[in-house]
């Protein structure tokens, strides 16, 4: 699997010859070894062109660009392998046979909250006390049925994810609170690390749904297109409490993420460049960590789960084989 | 849908009327009917395959640098085949280890030229990286064999489902592995 390259500087982006590279605004030139790239995330204020775009098309990396406050903005995606009618109609028929739709859901909501309880009892393992929390957690699993209307099955899920934020409170410092999730924009530092981390997230999805010709915007759980893309929304669900949550906590309790990190303004609190990039290479670290994987037999990266997911997906579309929803198995 | 033999399905599908709807088998999917079902069911569902597998790097390569200009490219309706300089039909792969489904797809390539150009012509399955070349003629027994397969693509491709995923030997090297087990 590829890796994703992450730009914070501001300046412009580039083809030069069969590469491409960053020039920043005081003139320092860096080259992105093309070849192996996943994906290039923009952070900063930079330019390109759509000669840049052409040869990104033609190479099949996808350019994922992030705003100042509103994180994510949007993806210039490679056109290869993004288009097949019938898995879009396979897409659409389960979206609209409300059993389907419903047991996807439910799917994916278990999936969800398993993996949120998983980082509960990780941490209730090492000291703190979150019996109250797991509880709660496990509850609203046996609360999860196939049959149940999509709303209802969104309830559950923020119920759920309610009582695991209340773990944050547990696992973190006492100088970093979170009294409530809150964006747009996040008023304290662990709201806006929470938001950064899921865009990240939410992005690497999106690159993992367009690699299968799934349409990123028929879902299941979140209502399609309702906010970008939304089947992205359901696959991130799956994978937060893994990818971002983790890297938050770590990075938060072993104090390599500190105050000085943020940018606070009247009513918003945001990560600074450097927070950013310390933020993001702790989360590329993650997505290029493997595990073996029981049914391929091979170690995969965490990057590389979420192609599966989506695979599993399409595969459970167009076969009409079960679909097991990502549980972290480790 | 009326219960015409898949064979005559076929012949007319290459004669440009096709009974209810066309039906087409290609060489890759005579290939994939002899190697595992699972994989032509998906190949028929136009499922794309991931390129960047090293298995189809490998035998993309073998096939684009083997006899370069000793051999050129025709199509024919359903399927697309390579003739060398005397005319024979030829068919690259880049390892031995599945002689048989490369036997098949080449004699498949034979049985259609025959049977809807009235063109006869002999086969070589080429091994270029083994140094090895097997001549493979068109006989009764594999006109027959041909047409059982036809008949059993048809009923392949025509499930709503695919077969299940079954272990073989060579089911790590194949393109749709991560697809098909995870």
């Amino acid at each position: 699997m590829d890796r994703n390259y992450h730009v914070f500087s501001d300046g412009r982006i580039e083809r030069t010859d069969d590469t491409v590279r960053v020039v920043t605004d005081d003139g320092e030139k860096k080259y992105v070894p093309i070849e192996n790239a996943e994906a290039l995330f923009l952070h900063g204020q930079i330019d390109f062109n759509t000669r840049l775009v052409s040869f990104l098309n033609k190479q099949g990396v996808a350019m994922h660009v992030f705003g100042w406050e509103d994180y994510y903005a949007g993806s210039i995606m490679p056109k290869r392998g993004q288009t097949s009618g019938r898995t879009v109609v396979s897409q659409v028929r389960a979206y609209d046979d409300t059993d389907h739709r419903r047991q996807l859901a439910a799917a994916i909501v278990s999936g969800s909250i398993h993996n949120m309880r998983t980082n509960a009892v990780y941490y209730d393992g090492r000291g703190r006390n979150l019996e109250t929390e797991i509880t709660d957690l496990e509850a609203a699993t046996e609360r999860v049925a196939d049959d149940l209307p999509v709303d209802e099955l969104m309830g559950i899920e923020a119920t759920a994810r309610k009582a695991y934020y209340r773990t944050f409170n547990e696992i973190l410092p006492d100088e970093f609170r979170l009294s409530r999730r809150e964006y747009n924009p996040p008023p304290n530092e662990i709201n806006s690390l929470i938001s950064f981390g899921n865009s990240l997230v939410y992005a690497n999805c999106v690159s993992a749904i367009r690699a299968t010709a799934l349409d990123p915007t028929i879902s299941y759980l979140h209502e399609p297109g309702e906010r970008r893309y939304s089947l992205s929304l359901d696959l991130a669900d799956l994978f937060k409490p893994v990818l971002a949550d983790r890297v938050l906590f770590r990075l938060v309790n072993r104090g390599q993420l500190t105050r000085d990190d943020f940018e606070t303004e009247l009513g918003s609190c945001l990560l600074n460049e450097r927070g950013r990039q310390t933020y993001s290479k702790a989360f590329e670290e993650t997505l290029e960590r493997t595990v073996d994987h029981p049914q391929l037999n091979r170690n995969v990266s965490y990057q590389y789960l979420l192609r599966l997911e989506a695979y599993k997906l399409k595969k459970h579309l167009l076969t009409g084989e079960p679909y097991e929803p990502f549980k972290r198995w480790w | 849908m009326t219960d015409v033999d898949p064979v005559i399905r076929l012949l007319e599908t290459a004669r440009g009327n096709p009974v209810d709807e066309p039906f087409r088998v290609t060489g890759v999917m005579m290939q994939y009917y002899h190697v595992c079902e699972r994989e032509l069911w998906f190949e028929s569902r136009n499922l794309e395959i991931d390129r960047e597998n090293p298995t189809v790097v490998r035998g993309t390569r073998v096939d684009d640098t083997a006899y370069g200009e000793k051999r050129r490219n025709l199509h024919m309706g359903m399927i697309s085949l390579d003739l060398l300089e005397d005319g024979r039909v030829v068919e690259v792969k880049p390892s031995s280890r599945l002689t048989e489904p490369a036997r098949m797809q080449l004699s498949y390539y034979l049985w259609y030229l025959e049977r809807v150009a009235g063109i006869e012509k002999d086969g070589v399955l080429a091994h270029p990286r083994e140094r090895k070349r097997e001549p493979v003629e068109l006989t009764d027994e594999r006109r027959a064999t041909v047409e059982a397969a036809v008949r059993g693509i048809h009923e392949t491709v025509t499930r709503e489902t695919p077969p299940p995923a079954e272990e073989k030997p060579f089911c790590d090297s194949c393109a749709y592995h991560d697809f098909c087990w995870c």
